[in-house]
């Protein structure tokens, strides 16, 4: 097994070949169905992860009338798609799971002709290590994971992952550091600080990581499930782990507020639009596709979520408060640094193991 | 008790409904999970059938082991704060006019009607450094201060330290009898509400005190409902794993934790099975004992 | 009504009253925090910034909030109703009767509480896959209806304990058949039971986030399902409102059905209570 390199440039394509991998390629059949024979489409997203007018104004161009139904992570979406479509048409899994999902056939391939507002995409977004040329996913939103954090309790801003894992840097900030209770994030930023890459698969460089992190868990508040820019809001700790859509909330109730991706790197992520097999709409859900990545429509989207949008075309259209917010868009320095989480295959019990260690011990 | 033999068409008119949907709806599909907890997990996290015990074997490591053992012990904990508070709110309601029993039966049960969700992010509120507790207790302090500094003890109470009510093992059991007490009330409440006062009154007659009439006649009494509810309080208390989540800090995972982590970010279909299994077995093993206890009991009643 | 007549009127003693205030304290703290943040001028449940309505008039503006109230309020209705009747089927059977192998079915009925529920969540989806069975609110009922009916069993056994088996046997010594001993005895004697058990059932259904998840279906969010995927990116105080109003409804209704019944029977209730 080749070993996982950082990547450079976090969406481009990695350079070597998974054996097996390579899925055959099976044009979607029926594909020469007239539009009216497909009579709906069933959306499955977050909840508020779209813009307010987003299905109206398709709902208004095509006729059809979406119905949105809701998933609350990742891996729900996995186990409740992995035993057969229950009717879904067009899915929002993440990078890792999308490479997860084309390699056990729950996505199929996109009909490129079908969406002509691919051109509208940033150019670094198209050829994902996770899904090359875009062959069974097209980018929806993306951000990444970094320190959201007090300003005035840091004179000095938290700039590497030393803050929460070395005790001098953590210094009188010890049991003001709320982690993210991720696995894959907060072994990732150990591993980061440790020069190593957030995907490794070396049990060496696991159990590494883990030993620091536990050598710092004295320091820590607690391990967040996802609110810790609330315990940062509320002054209960100096420094949260976090994603930064939810530090970029926080930011606009409190000036004092602030966010950063440490300089070793960290977690880049990326949201994607994917059609599961035995869609019962997969052109409705084509079609749809391709409305969110209209300029317009792409930009109302990211103008009401918040989120880094990878629609070039949107980007005039975008809020100006967005697109200068390091939070929200970060500079492309800081991306190079950065990795996407990666599924790593049977080391994924490694990681389990060592998790399990940390909590535990 | 009767013998089934006795009055056949009953029986089987009890029997077969509620049988029929459970074996259908549940011991079937779980069939299913229990072969996967002697499977393995694929590279992908597939579940791949096999027959082999080292999930089993796995879930028998100190470290899980470890775990298990704190949840017991935080759920006998949960169990034994409920019943201190949920045994007089269930005796306050049984004995309440019958006309504010429906009531107090609501308010007992209406902020369960509140999502968890959003009740543990309430009770984070409330709990946290600058919380209602601490500003409440604040505001005491500071008020109490300057009293006493009025009175020439400028500094008697020193600096004001909020309490640190989150975070922790505390918080996670304070989180836990919250989430259970209805399941301990209304049990209570179904067994003490249909009470023959006149056992009470006679007792009081021979001369007992209050408090021993409580301890001797009331709690014998209530016992099937205080067993059952404490049995639910127990079992869901040590599957829970959103409390530990949200209310816990760094070292508060439970079991229910760590079986929810194998169903979720790990993948691990088979492990996680493994371990619901091995719970499984062991209250399996509880209440064969507690039938048979009570099954001697009742025969020694009517015989 | 004197002291003297009813000793057991704890609800009348100052020390159960303080005790049942202090539980209902802990009960409605959080509940209070959480109306409190309902009219907060703030997306988060953290400064007060302000009185506000406008996540009143957001919640009642909210067509997919409503669906999933609505979708919520269908399966836990139906879904009680059903486990009650099944629950005290089985209450009933296992205070009454002795069987063989009553261990092992005791065990095996009251499995649904001993599983973790993500682990029942697993099961149910492998085996309506297998079936072939659309996953919708169907799916969602019936498998909540298989998980309330522990619950339900246990309270309705626990309330039978206490049952006088000889007012059966009287009733019956009076020529009545046993279906209408069942009717006319043992279900007016179960009725607190039927109420705490329905209670209990309707709770768990209508919180249920796990097993609901992977029994549902395209246009089958309930209301947890929306709550917990709000979470990666925020719950908005339109859920505050939306619980707020719940609450409120509720105790409207109560109180007016007290209202009604004591209006309806209220000469003869107070005359029994104080004889």
């Amino acid at each position: 097994m080749p070993a996982y390199r950082p990547c450079f440039v976090p969406f481009s394509r990695r350079h070597f070949l998974q054996g097996g991998a390579a899925v055959g390629v099976s044009l979607m059949a029926g594909g020469t169905s007239a539009w009216g024979a497909e009579t709906g489409l069933n959306i499955y997203n977050w909840d508020t992860y779209i813009g307010e007018t987003t299905l109206d104004s398709f709902a208004k161009k095509t006729g059809i009338k979406p119905r949105y139904d809701l998933f609350a992570d990742n891996e729900e979406l996995y186990a409740k798609l992995k035993s057969g479509n229950p009717g879904y048409d067009l899915i929002f899994p993440s990078d890792y799971m999308v490479e997860l999902m084309i390699s056990t056939g729950v996505i199929v391939p996109l009909d490129h002709g079908r969406i002509p507002n691919l051109t509208n995409l940033n150019e670094n977004f198209t050829d994902s290590s996770f899904d090359p040329n875009m062959k069974h996913s097209v980018p929806y939103m993306w951000g990444t994971q970094g320190f959201g954090y007090r300003k005035s309790k840091y004179p000095n801003a938290p700039t590497s992952w030393s803050a929460v894992f070395d005790d001098a840097a953590i210094g009188k900030h010890s049991g003001k550091i709320a982690m993210l209770s991720d696995n894959r994030a907060v072994i990732g930023g150990a591993l980061k600080y440790l020069g190593h890459s957030l995907n490794t698969v070396d049990p060496k460089e696991i159990t590494a990581a883990a030993d620091l992190i536990l050598s710092a868990k004295k320091h820590y508040k607690t391990f967040a499930e996802d609110n810790g820019q609330d315990l940062l809001l509320s002054r209960e700790v100096d420094l949260t782990m976090e994603w930064n859509g939810d530090v970029v909330q926080v930011m606009a109730e409190d000036e004092d507020l602030s966010y950063l991706v440490p300089a070793e790197g960290a977690v880049v992520w990326m949201d994607n639009m994917c059609v599961p097999k035995d869609a019962p709409n997969p052109q409705n859900a084509h079609a749809f596709i391709n409305h969110v990545l209209d300029a317009e429509v792409g930009a109302e989207i990211a103008n009401t979520i918040h989120y880094a949008s990878p629609n070039a075309a949107a980007k005039p259209l975008l809020l100006t408060d967005d697109l200068s917010n390091p939070a929200v868009y970060p500079p492309d320095s800081v991306i190079a640094r950065c990795e996407a989480v990666i599924d790593v295959g049977d080391a994924a019990r490694l990681y389990d193991e060592a998790w399990t260690r940390i909590q535990a011990g | 008790m009767e013998n089934w033999r006795d009055n056949r068409s009953l029986f089987a008119a009890l029997m077969v409904p509620p049988t029929f949907w459970l074996v259908l709806f549940f011991t079937l599909p779980l069939a299913l999970v229990w072969i996967y907890s002697f499977g393995e997990r694929g590279p992908q996290g597939q579940t791949l059938l096999a027959f082999s015990f080292a999930n089993y074997a796995r879930a028998l490591e100190w470290i899980h082991l470890g775990i298990l053992f704190k949840s017991l012990a935080i759920a006998a904990l949960t169990t034994a704060i409920s019943l201190l508070i949920g045994l007089p709110v269930a005796l306050g309601i049984a004995f309440a006019p019958k006309r504010w029993r429906g009531l107090l039966l609501v308010l007992v049960i209406l902020p369960f009607w509140t999502n968890l969700l959003i009740r543990t992010y309430a009770w984070i509120a409330v709990l946290r450094t600058t919380g209602f507790v601490n500003t409440g207790l604040e505001g005491a302090h500071g008020a109490l201060s300057a009293l006493l500094a009025g009175l020439g003890w400028p500094e008697a109470l020193g600096q004001f330290e909020p309490l640190s009510l989150l975070y922790n093992q505390r918080a996670v059991v304070v989180g836990l009898v919250y989430v259970h007490l209805p399941f301990l009330i209304l049990p209570v409440y179904a067994s003490l509400e249909k009470l023959d006062r006149s056992y009470l009154e006679a007792s009081l007659d021979l001369g007992a005190g209050h408090w021993r009439t409580l301890v001797s006649v009331l709690i014998p009494l209530a016992w099937p409902g205080i067993a059952s509810g404490a049995l639910l309080v127990f079992i869901l208390s040590l599957g829970t794993f959103l409390t530990p989540d949200l209310l816990g800090g760094t070292d508060s995972i439970m079991i229910g934790n760590l079986i929810a982590q194998q169903f979720g970010p790990s993948r691990d279909w088979p492990f996680g099975a493994a371990i619901s299994f091995l719970l499984m077995y062991l209250t399996f093993a509880v209440l064969w004992v507690r039938a048979g206890y009570a099954n001697r009991q009742q025969g020694q009643v009517t015989v | 009504m004197s002291r003297a007549g009813n000793p057991f009127d704890y609800a009348r003693r100052w020390w159960m009253r303080a005790i049942l205030a202090a539980s209902f304290l802990f009960l409605y703290f959080p509940i209070v925090a959480l109306i409190a943040f309902s009219f907060n001028n703030s997306k988060r449940n953290i400064n007060w910034r302000g009185f506000t309505l406008k996540y009143y008039e957001k919640a009642f503006a909210n067509e997919a909030l409503h669906d999933a109230f609505i979708n919520s309020m269908i399966v836990a209705s139906i879904s009680t109703l059903v486990s009650t009747v099944l629950g005290a089927m089985l209450g009933i059977l296992l205070y009454r009767f002795r069987f063989p192998l009553k261990g092992a079915y005791e065990g095996m009925v009251h499995l649904p509480i001993v599983i973790p529920e993500v682990c029942m969540g697993v099961a149910l989806l492998a085996f309506f896959a297998a079936i072939k069975m659309p996953l919708g609110l169907t799916t969602i009922t019936v498998s909540h209806i298989a998980f309330t009916i522990p619950f339900v069993a246990v309270v309705i056994r626990a309330r039978m304990a206490g049952f006088d088996r000889s007012l059966e046997e009287a009733a019956c010594d009076l020529g009545a058949g046993q279906w209408q001993v069942m009717r006319d005895i043992t279900l007016p004697y179960l009725k607190p039971g039927l109420i705490a058990g329905a209670m209990l059932a309707f709770t768990l259904s209508l919180d249920d986030f796990v097993i609901t998840f992977f029994t549902s279906g395209p246009g089958s969010t309930t209301f947890p399902i929306k709550i917990y995927s709000m979470v990666r990116f925020s719950v908005t105080p339109e859920v505050n409102a939306a619980s707020t109003l719940l609450i409120v409804l509720t105790l409207g209704l109560t109180v007016v059905a007290m209202w009604v019944q004591s209006r309806g029977d209220g000469g003869a209730g107070a005359r029994k209570e104080g004889a």
